[in-house]
């Protein structure tokens, strides 16, 4: 039993953590702080750092970038309802004992384990203008779509592929893992009850999943907000203009190629934010589900 | 027993139709990888689709010697399971002590870690980067290593911490009452029995720091210390670069993870589903 009042282990567990928190401490902590002081200052990242208050915050909110940035951001989130609903899709079809649905499973998860870096060069090339996806649409169509060169197409071609298409592996093992552990009894009182497919889907198997369907959002709300830049930055860099900027995207485009160290400061402190809100949200499913 | 399916005949023909057909899309791209990297430069300027008319492999002797990808696949066997064991240690010491152990500080120590798992490296780069040089640990090895245990060490510490405390106490108590220490319970006992999940965390450890780039693009600045990701990842940049060498660079970059899936796809099936679906 673990109420044993105050018993404790003494020092023993705190020097077992001490790894795990010098290094947080150094290399997140003290990072997430350096940046907000510098968010009111002018610096390029070396030398002499001045402060100048709340000036970047004003050049903020007037930079067209800086909206973009969460204009984009706010587009990404539309895809994840579509992703999550047709990640759903697919792993309930998958559980239906479909023949050869490991096969599915692991040749879906491929682009998850290539990882963004890889995927986004991939892509690069596959939706170039004299790329193969537009050999077949030409063929097709007679004219090729510029997924890469019209910023509206660039900025939704990335939400399409990151939100739904490249999590689509990580989901299904996820959902499927998920459904497994759903009473079999229940799925024969449907079927007898004369539930096909999508009723089943809605009334037995998302209601039964609830915590892994939410874990799922949230994780995509995470792979926005903190997980794109590798993906971006290899398929688009931001561009055309800055048509696929996202906060991170901006961070590293002032902080890293223009030196405004302190400007991108104030950028941090806007993502911080939006990360903070979203790890809350996710340590409170956590206790939901463990309580 | 017959499985009992809500599809009829034809119903089950569209699924699988539709099954089919989704994997076929999600394969396009790589199928068009892999064989834009065995064609010529002059091949593919007419042919960018189809199966390659005349195989020829001088793209990888490129890709390999002169675009480096032999050095940076070398430095990446390096670095990758240098850090994955350090992160073992991290994550292991950090999950039994929360998992298992008790003091005061335990809850709110271990949200602070939940809050800081899911910062993007960016929020946290210019900061790292000068801390990298201020030890002067740029362009090596260790800083590398450091910042991507640093930064992957949260979430494998949660999965530890939830399978060390789903462990009978029975099994610290036991222990307790033959005289054993805290380490001795960690390393005779909690290890040996946390194995299957640490191979787990090992292998989502290898592939998240395998794939990663913010930190080690601005770590590893020369060309000699790049990773296969820093790469790869450069290499896109590159002027003038011909799609079939850029191909042929990817397929080298994707051989070792699809090694890893061949092998360990139980471990990295269970490494999804470890994070978050439990009970």
């Amino acid at each position: 039993m673990r109420h044993r009042g105050l018993d404790t282990d003494g020092i023993a567990p705190y020097l077992f953590l001490t790894p795990l928190l010098v290094l947080l401490v150094l290399f997140i902590l003290y990072p997430v702080g350096m940046n907000f002081y510098s968010s009111f200052t002018q610096w390029k990242g070396y030398g002499p750092q001045k402060w100048i208050g709340l000036a970047n915050y004003g050049t903020m909110v007037q930079d067209q970038s800086f909206w973009a940035s969460i204009v984009n951001t706010g587009l990404f989130i539309l895809y994840i309802p579509i992703g999550t609903v047709f990640t759903l899709v697919v792993a309930a079809l998958l559980r239906e004992g479909i023949r050869g649905w490991k096969t599915y499973r692991a040749v879906l998860y491929i682009p998850n384990l290539l990882g963004y870096v890889v995927m986004g060069v991939i892509f690069s090339i596959y939706l170039r203008d004299d790329g193969a996806l537009n050999a077949i649409i030409r063929a097709i169509s007679g004219s090729p779509i510029h997924f890469l060169i019209d910023p509206f197409l660039a900025v939704n071609s990335i939400g399409f592929i990151l939100v739904v298409w490249l999590h689509l592996g990580f989901g299904i093992i996820y959902f499927l893992a998920a459904m497994n552990g759903i009473d079999r009894s229940i799925y024969e009182a449907a079927i007898i009850d004369g539930a096909g497919f999508w009723k089943t889907l809605v009334g037995v198997t998302v209601p039964s999943i609830r915590f892994a369907v939410e874990f799922f959002i949230v994780f995509n709300f995470i792979e926005v907000f903190a997980r794109m830049f590798s993906f971006i930055y290899t398929l688009t860099q931001g561009g055309p203009g800055y048509s696929t900027f996202t906060l991170e995207y901006g961070i590293f485009d002032q902080g890293f190629q223009k030196f405004h160290v302190g400007y991108a400061g104030a950028w941090s402190t806007v993502l911080f934010l939006f990360c903070a809100v979203i790890s809350v949200v996710q340590i409170r499913l956590m206790h939901r589900r463990d309580a | 027993m017959k499985k009992s399916s809500p599809f009829g005949p034809v119903g089950r023909i569209a699924v699988q139709t539709f099954l089919v057909l989704l994997v076929a899309a999600s394969l396009l791209p790589l199928y068009n990888v892999v064989t834009s990297s065995l064609k010529s430069i002059d091949e593919f300027a007419t042919n960018p689709i189809l199966l390659p008319q005349v195989v020829v492999w001088d793209n990888y002797q490129y890709a390999a010697f002169a675009g480096k990808l032999l050095q940076f696949t070398i430095n990446s066997m390096i670095f990758v399971p240098g850090a994955v064991l350090l992160y073992l240690v991290v994550c292991i010491l950090a999950g039994y002590a929360f998992g298992k152990m008790r003091f005061a500080l335990r809850l709110p120590l271990f949200l602070l870690v939940l809050f800081l798992s899911i910062f993007p490296q960016l929020l946290l780069a210019t900061q790292v980067f000068k801390l990298v040089s201020l030890m002067h640990l740029t362009n090596t090895g260790w800083g590398v290593v450091l910042t991507w245990v640093t930064y992957f060490a949260p979430f494998g510490t949660y999965i530890m911490t939830t399978y060390f405390a789903d462990m009978p106490y029975e099994l610290v108590e036991a222990a307790r009452i033959d005289g054993a220490g805290p380490t001795r319970i960690l390393t005779s006992i909690m290890v040996p029995l946390a194995k299957p999940m640490t191979a787990t965390i090992a292998i989502i450890g290898f592939q998240s720091m395998w794939n990663e780039l913010p930190f080690s693009l601005l770590v590893l600045q020369t060309q000699e210390q790049r990773t296969l990701t820093v790469g790869i990842a450069m290499m896109r940049g590159e002027f003038g670069l011909r799609v079939p060498i850029l191909s042929a660079a990817l397929v080298i970059a994707m051989a070792v993870p699809m090694l890893m899936f061949f092998l360990f796809q139980r471990q990295i099936t269970l490494g999804v589903t470890a994070g978050a679906v439990k009970g």
